[in-house]
């Protein structure tokens, strides 16, 4: 069966690589290694989303029983988005679990994630920081995002107010990551994104 | 005549072309090949039996289109056979066989009787059933007699006997056949 699996992804990786979206920059596909096992992917951030402007890379992992199961797929880039783990860059998407039909492909996977960055679902979250900021500040929640696009994914627009905060940050030893992390869960609140770092 | 060879590169790759559409048209929609043991579902999608077959013994419990998410079921699958298909079977193809193809006898519109096979069945039932009572009747004449026998001489009478004749004729090869059966 691991037969199928790699005659399908070679087809599928031609069939990517030919398609129109890679000349729209939009999506990529790569091989990790030889045996068609491991993939990297890569989509742009959807126009007029906090997203626009940045690139994210995935980490693509078929099974042996692909295309019978869905490929297991994370986000390696940062990213600040409800149905995205922050910290580990895992994926809430239904047809990367019970929903997933054998005819999906690689190409239709990396369309659909494109689209979950376009159309959040804060209802049926993977990190709830974010599905709350998401749901109570909006405004807040997109400004996040886009900081975010621009700290790891070569997005525009880092945000000075939060950079600054950042900084305030890092002249007290912590490291920038935590910092930034910090701070987006508690809302840019200075103050309580020290407490929660030093408690 | 000359083949030109290269001299019209246009329209040739442009066949070629045409000719991978339509082979793609014939892809399973799981393994991405051409179909082979091809099937069809009620929703219209394409798939290898082998394939399809293993989709819905992943998910027991959602037995859906692989394209369309419409429900499917393995009974309800429509088997393609295309000229020279059935020749070359798959030794190592080990799941259930494909489900046969669903079809009906047209009407049976035959305007001969006597013609059809059927209408032969028919026929040896009925020298049974006529030949003994033929052959007592008119032979030996024991019991009741029939209500209007007919007088000797007449041609009705030359008829009958040549009737119960041939019901005897007909028994003998019914019997035979029976016996060679
Ligand atoms: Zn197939
Ligand atoms: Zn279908």
């Amino acid at each position: 069966m691991a037969n199928i699996a790699a005659q399908r992804i070679k087809r599928e990786f031609r069939e990517v690589v030919t398609s129109e979206e890679v000349q729209r920059c939009a999506i990529k596909l790569e091989l990790v290694n030889d045996s068609f096992t491991e993939l990297r992917g890569e989509i742009g951030g959807p126009p007029d989303t906090p997203y626009e402007g940045a690139n994210y890379v995935l980490e693509i992992k078929v099974p042996e029983t692909y295309p019978f199961n869905p490929p297991k797929v994370r986000f390696v880039t940062k990213i600040w988005h409800p149905n995205i783990s922050s910290v580990t860059g895992a994926i809430c998407l239904d047809i990367l679990k019970d929903q997933w039909a054998a005819a999906m492909t690689l190409r239709t996977v990396l369309l659909s994630l494109q689209a979950l960055l376009a159309a959040a679902e804060p209802d049926d979250p993977q990190d709830a920081v974010v599905a709350r900021q998401y749901k109570e500040k909006n405004d807040l929640f997109r400004l996040t995002a886009r900081h975010w696009g621009a700290a790891y994914a070569g997005g525009p627009d880092r945000n000075s107010d939060f950079e600054n905060k950042i900084r305030r940050l890092l002249d007290m030893g912590v490291e920038e990551h935590k910092a930034r992390v910090a701070l987006s869960s508690y809302d840019w609140d200075l103050e309580r994104a020290t407490e929660q770092l030093f408690s | 005549m000359a083949t030109s060879s290269g001299s019209e590169p246009g329209p040739s790759r442009e066949g070629e072309e045409n000719k991978e559409k339509d082979e793609r048209m014939f892809e399973c929609n799981i393994c991405l090949d051409t179909a082979r043991d091809a099937v069809v579902s009620m929703c219209g999608h394409l798939f290898c039996w082998p394939c399809l077959h293993q989709w819905l013994d992943t998910r027991p419990n959602r037995q859906v289109c692989p394209v369309c998410k419409a429900v499917i079921s393995k009974d309800k699958v429509i088997p393609l056979y295309g000229r020279g298909s059935g020749k070359q079977e798959d030794p190592r193809n080990k799941v259930p066989p494909r489900p046969p193809g669903h079809r009906t006898e047209p009407e049976n519109t035959n305007g001969f009787p006597g013609f059809g096979f059927g209408d032969g069945g028919f026929q040896m039932s009925f020298g049974i059933g006529a030949f003994p009572f033929s052959f007592f009747t008119s032979s030996f004449n024991f019991g009741e007699p029939r209500p209007n026998p007919a007088p000797v001489g007449t041609p009705q009478f030359g008829e009958e006997q040549f009737l119960s004749r041939v019901f005897l004729y007909i028994a003998c090869v019914f019997i035979l056949w029976l016996l060679l059966a």
